[in-house]
């Protein structure tokens, strides 16, 4: 754990100035952007009402505004040189710079179900998914893994289904 | 004494077998995951809910109570002997706590905390116990723009306490605004924010919602930076448990620990951290051994567990008389409330006593329950975390997949699962608080709708809003809330 409870502010071990300072601005842009896609949304809705004299487009269009002028704040802040630390968490370390391989293996895990979980169903989704998220963990032991996770998957599957979940068919694919 | 008749009641509910059974359940269950790192209370009680749908709600809400107080205790556990504190409000303890544990205190450490949880949430319980009935009476006079004025002050609050910057707590409960109008309208049955899709005409879930920012966002974190090898558990053999002169330390903070964090944890940006803090540094200030500190002094231990427990029960008074969540765990918690078609409020007191009482009288026999599994099994607790961390975030994500496609069997939720993961994710890298979100996602509908409510009722004429001396009362605090940092940096900078 790199923090430092009692200052409640995380040891950086970062020398200050002498660092170069890193200016996300995607991250403002991204801000207004999904301000963008709710005033851009809330142009086909009503702003006002007959009887409310709040229509339902006005909360969309204060959420959109809002975002947008908090994005601009953002923009100004990060010219003026903010700093973004890392959230620190167990097992993590916010100070390390980031493994692109195991974040794009954790993000594939992430991904898989939407592709198989309604052809290959659940327990099979779980297994690889499951193999994935502990090999971005850099586990090596593939073969286990796979049995942990069919396991788990399976499991699972008949626990949730038996106390009333709708997880789908066991193996869509092949028909049960 | 009606309070104390309907709480009697309350025992009778809670004392049935099968509601010790939840609740004893529910107290495994939140103390295992207190231990272990990645899932925190709010994230249990989020994947329990699409099984509890068959339960009924007195026995799931016992549960979700054992939950929530169990996860307390078993936060502190690891933070004292691993030096890694489960949840947030257990950062403090590590301080002091795991400093004791490696002088050969950890028993006395553990005990501390352990009877400290229990005397502070047995006394938040019973505050708990005389003010929600007081606080509910006079919700019963609140109007929709007193309502719309303390959601608003809520949003405020949450959005400029949590978290190190106040534009991006506010980018985080607008994210959660953006998401909460998702759907279609109520009243006019437009679709909102859709794009055609049908899947989103039901709104996003919160529970999708939480899943993906806590268990997804978390996994996609600590995968890209992940440290193997956390520290090494101490062992407790051979220590003693707390002697004569450590419960002399103990127990005034204790008791300032519980009046801390009782109060703060019902207020409107409530959460434990800020408390425990407090708790920290006044028991550094008043302790007569203060050299102590920072080597592993019993009061630093004592104080912030208190105020933790005490926060825990605090936070429950504004979620059960106003409907109104204060952190992650209570957001969460009123979706539950609503998934049973409840909504938390001076009407549930009357409507359901048996529910409000059941809960509040479980929450006294939780804490017991707590104390006898805590302190003989401690042992056992840190068996847990010999489960090798690849294999378990593997497992949470599983247990995320299962959460999620279990709502609705939809495959735009899993879409929803990933974006939403992917800002978890972002939102960690640059340091955005979390909670906001699932507080603007929750009580963006209800401010809405009050709004709505009182501005039709007065004919669109927005005076109405500040037309009740409380209303007004409040928006001025939250005006403030906003307004005084930025004052006050304006005066420091003149002088």
């Amino acid at each position: 754990m790199s923090t430092n409870p009692g200052s409640g502010l995380p040891e950086t071990g970062k020398g200050g100035g002498a660092r170069a300072v890193s200016r996300p601005w995607w991250l403002g842009l991204a801000v207004i952007a999904l301000g963008g896609v709710c005033l851009y949304g809330s142009t086909s809705l009503a702003q006002s009402a007959r009887y409310s004299s709040i229509g339902p487009g006005l909360f969309v269009t204060i959420a959109g505004g809002g975002l947008v002028i908090l994005g601009v704040m953002l923009l100004v802040q990060i010219a003026r040189g903010e700093q973004f630390e890392p959230q620190d968490a167990e097992d993590a370390a916010g100070d390390m710079k980031a493994n692109p391989v195991a974040l794009g293996t954790a993000l594939v895990a992430v991904l898989l179900p939407i592709f198989t979980i309604e052809t290959l169903g659940l327990p099979i989704t779980a297994m690889l998914s499951f193999t994935l998220v502990a090999r971005s963990f850099s586990s090596r032991k593939l073969l286990l893994d796979l049995v942990y996770g069919a396991i788990l998957g399976t499991a699972a599957w008949f626990l949730f289904s038996g106390l009333g979940l709708q997880l789908g068919a066991f193996l869509p694919i092949a028909g049960f | 004494m009606q309070s104390f008749e309907l709480l009697l009641q309350g025992f009778s509910v809670a004392l049935q077998p099968t509601n010790l059974m939840w609740a004893l359940l529910g107290s495994i269950l939140g103390t295992a995951i207190g231990v272990l790192p990645g899932i925190g209370p709010a994230l249990t009680i989020a994947l329990l809910l699409p099984v509890t749908i068959s339960v009924a709600p007195t026995s799931a809400f016992i549960m979700f109570a054992g939950v929530l107080y169990g996860a307390m205790y078993g936060g502190s556990t690891t933070s004292i002997l691993i030096n890694t504190p489960g949840e947030s409000g257990s950062m403090m303890t590590a301080l002091e706590g795991n400093k004791m544990a490696r002088t050969g205190r950890g028993a006395a450490a553990l005990a501390t905390a352990a009877i400290g949880s229990f005397v502070a949430g047995t006394i938040a319980t019973l505050l708990l116990t005389f003010a929600a009935p007081v606080i509910a009476e006079i919700a019963f006079y609140f109007k929709p723009a007193d309502y719309f004025a303390l959601i608003i002050l809520a949003f405020t609050s949450v959005a400029v306490v949590m978290g190190s910057s106040r534009v991006r707590g506010f980018i985080s409960l607008f994210i959660g605004l953006a998401l909460g109008v998702v759907g279609i309208d109520k009243m006019t049955g437009a679709a909102r924010l859709t794009f055609g899709v049908p899947g989103l005409f039901d709104g996003i879930e919160l529970t999708v919602v939480l899943v993906s920012l806590f268990a997804v966002g978390e996994i996609l974190y600590v995968a890209s930076r992940y440290r193997p090898g956390a520290g090494d558990t101490t062992a407790l053999k051979g220590q003693t448990w707390m002697t004569k002169e450590d419960w002399k330390r103990s127990w005034k903070p204790w008791l300032r620990g519980t009046a801390l964090g009782f109060p703060m944890g019902a207020l409107p940006a409530g959460g434990s951290e800020i408390p425990t803090m407090l708790s920290y540094t006044l028991e550094r200030k008043l302790s007569k051994h203060s050299e102590e500190f920072g080597h592993g002094a019993i009061e630093g231990v004592a104080g912030p567990e208190a105020a933790n427990n005490a926060a825990a029960a605090g936070m429950l008074v504004p979620l059960l008389t106003l409907g109104l969540p204060t952190s992650a765990t209570a957001a969460v918690l009123l979706a539950a409330f609503q998934n049973y078609g409840l909504q938390p409020g001076p009407f549930l007191f009357t409507s359901n006593p048996e529910l409000i009482w059941g809960l509040i009288a479980s929450l006294y026999i939780g804490n017991v329950m707590l104390l006898v599994l805590n302190l003989p099994l401690v042992g056992i607790w840190v068996k847990l975390l010999l489960i090798p961390r690849p294999q378990l975030y593997a497992g949470i994500l599983v247990f995320a997949m299962i959460g999620i496609w279990g709502l609705s069997g939809q495959v735009i939720d899993l879409i929803v699962m990933v974006t939403v993961g992917i800002v978890g994710y972002v939102m960690r890298v640059y340091d955005f608080p979390i909670a906001p979100v699932l507080i603007g996602l929750i009580l963006g509908p209800m401010a809405e709708v009050q709004l709505r409510t009182a501005l039709a009722a007065a004919q669109g004429n927005p005076v109405v809003l500040v037309s009740t001396p409380l209303s007004a009362i409040m928006l001025v605090i939250a005006a403030l809330f906003l307004l005084a940092p930025i004052v006050l940096n304006r005066l420091k900078a003149n002088a």
